[in-house]
């Protein structure tokens, strides 16, 4: 479904040029939850903006589908740190604004409908709390129906019973929209949780530096088991979370 | 409503300076100096068609101004504020001619505009166009990233992205820009009217009436007080205009929504 081919991504140009992307290659099959873990800085961001068509890779292809991508497609969706809601449009003007923007049919009320949204179509986001606001961003991406979601830290800053409860909400829609996910995410507990796949960055510039196996992500009792723990341990060390 | 009983109440401790002021000013030159605020009602009443043409006249001016500054101030200023390379550019530009008073080029406005309505409008738009801009243009720059991420992820061009986040996202500094700019922009018509080309007589606005009737003081001074009015109308304007196009800014507010 994704291919991503050897890419490297630089910002500025001549002596101030910086890069934040060097060679990554990895694929993610259709239906398949990957997720992109590495320190804070590091370029994950940018390489997921790269995956939506927001920057143009230096070097390197990223296909969509057999396609190369060019730009925003109709079939992915991101989904971005804070949610990045609009604070003049009401939830349904938020939810509704790609349909509008890329002139498609029909509205986000079902979306929100689904996500338990329905009450607060004509609030404004400054009326939301902060887990609210993180689903209307979910309903956002949702309305597209999208083959691909790529979600940009999407539970940052949220206290941790909100964090687990919205992650568990993520896996449910997973299972039942059968999307292709890319997670950015630097919190190595929700990767271990989330995730078939865990893709592991070095620091700025991003290389890839390991593919984790985690086959056990998805089962709704996996979070608190002993494989679990055993995992996400495994990623702090690989990461060097323990190193002073 | 309690917002209506605040004025009302400013409003009465306005007349009360004024007619302490003036008592007291009388006391002290042992004549009237100040005509007490019962002699300018009482005068303007008598003359309240005049008065009301006059007033007309310059809200006609005034407004009409505005309206031009910003049609003319707002789209460039974001323009110039969003796009980087147009600020770097421009930017140089618009300091440089920012402080020029219009009314220093009054020579050559008359010789380009003729001395009638136009160039009166014309200096009172020059002033109130670079308010405007350098106010569109600040805000413009201080949008936050993730505002235009989101909105370019969202498969956004050019124009939908001004059409949904630059301008509701500098909308409040607009209006803010706007409500500065009244007191600017009656002074300005004040001194069109009294100092500009031609002066055709009391009616044809507040500024001319203050100045033809300068040794009627009661008179003149109903026609400060219709200066004083048209600015209270027109912030009314401006908060009503805030109140239904910055909603989003007022969520449970104070109690006063």
């Amino acid at each position: 479904m994704i291919e991503v081919e050897n890419v490297s991504i630089a910002h500025g140009s001549g002596r101030r040029e910086l890069s934040t992307v060097e060679g990554v290659s990895f694929s993610v099959s259709a239906g398949e939850l990957v997720a992109l873990v590495g320190p804070s800085g590091c370029g994950k961001s940018t390489l997921l903006y790269a995956l939506d068509g927001l920057i143009t890779p230096s070097e390197g292809h990223i296909r969509i589908g057999g396609d190369e991508v060019q730009g925003i497609r109709r079939d992915v969706a991101l989904i971005l740190q804070d949610a990045g809601l609009l604070p003049w449009k009401t939830v349904r003007q938020n939810a509704a604004l790609a349909l509008r923007i890329q002139g498609i049919e029909g509205d986000a009320h079902e979306t929100l409908d689904s996500l338990g949204l329905a009450d607060f179509e004509s609030s404004y986001p400054g009326e939301l709390s902060e887990g609210m606001k993180r689903r209307v961003g979910i309903a956002r991406a949702l309305a597209l129906h999208p083959r691909v979601l790529l979600m940009d830290e999407p539970l940052a800053n949220l206290d941790s019973l909100t964090r687990e409860k919205i992650q568990n909400l993520i896996l449910d829609l997973w299972r039942t929209l059968h999307f292709t996910g890319v997670l950015v995410t630097h919190d190595i507990e929700e990767a271990v949780f989330l995730a078939r796949r865990i893709l592991l960055l070095s620091p700025r510039p991003a290389t890839l530096t390991e593919i984790v196996a985690n086959p056990e992500a998805g089962a709704p009792d996996y979070r608190g088991s002993d494989a679990f723990y055993a995992q996400v341990q495994y990623l702090r060390t690989k990461l060097g979370a323990d190193e002073t | 409503m309690r917002q209506l009983g605040r004025y009302v109440l400013a409003f009465l401790v306005l007349l009360g300076a004024w007619w302490l002021a003036s008592w007291a000013l009388h006391l002290a030159h042992g004549r009237e100096v100040l005509p007490t605020p019962a002699q300018t009602f009482s005068e303007g009443l008598q003359n309240i068609g005049l008065l009301a043409r006059a007033f007309a006249n310059s809200a006609w001016r005034f407004l009409l101004s505005l309206a031009i500054a910003f049609s003319l101030g707002v789209p460039l200023g974001l323009v110039i504020g969003f796009q980087r390379r147009l600020h770097q550019y421009l930017s140089p530009l618009v300091h440089l001619t920012y402080p020029i008073p219009p009314v220093a080029l009054l020579m050559f406005l008359y010789m380009a505009f003729g001395i009638g309505e136009a160039v009166k409008v014309l200096v009172v738009v020059a002033a109130l166009f670079f308010q405007v801009l350098v106010a569109a243009q600040g805000a413009a720059r201080q949008i936050p990233q993730t505002y235009i991420t989101s909105v370019r992820s969202a498969g956004a061009n050019a124009w939908a992205l001004y059409r949904h986040v630059v301008l509701p996202a500098t909308l409040p500094s607009v209006l803010t820009a706007a409500r500065v700019s009244v007191g600017l922009g009656i002074t300005m018509v004040y001194i069109a009217e009294t100092e500009l080309g031609l002066r055709p007589g009391p009616e044809s606005g507040l500024g001319s009436l203050i100045d033809h009737f300068t040794f009627r003081t009661e008179l003149a001074l109903a026609g400060v007080v219709g200066l004083a009015l048209l600015g209270l109308a027109s912030y009314a304007g401006l908060e009503l205009l805030d109140r239904k196009l910055c909603r989003w800014r007022h969520l449970g507010g104070h109690g006063e929504a």
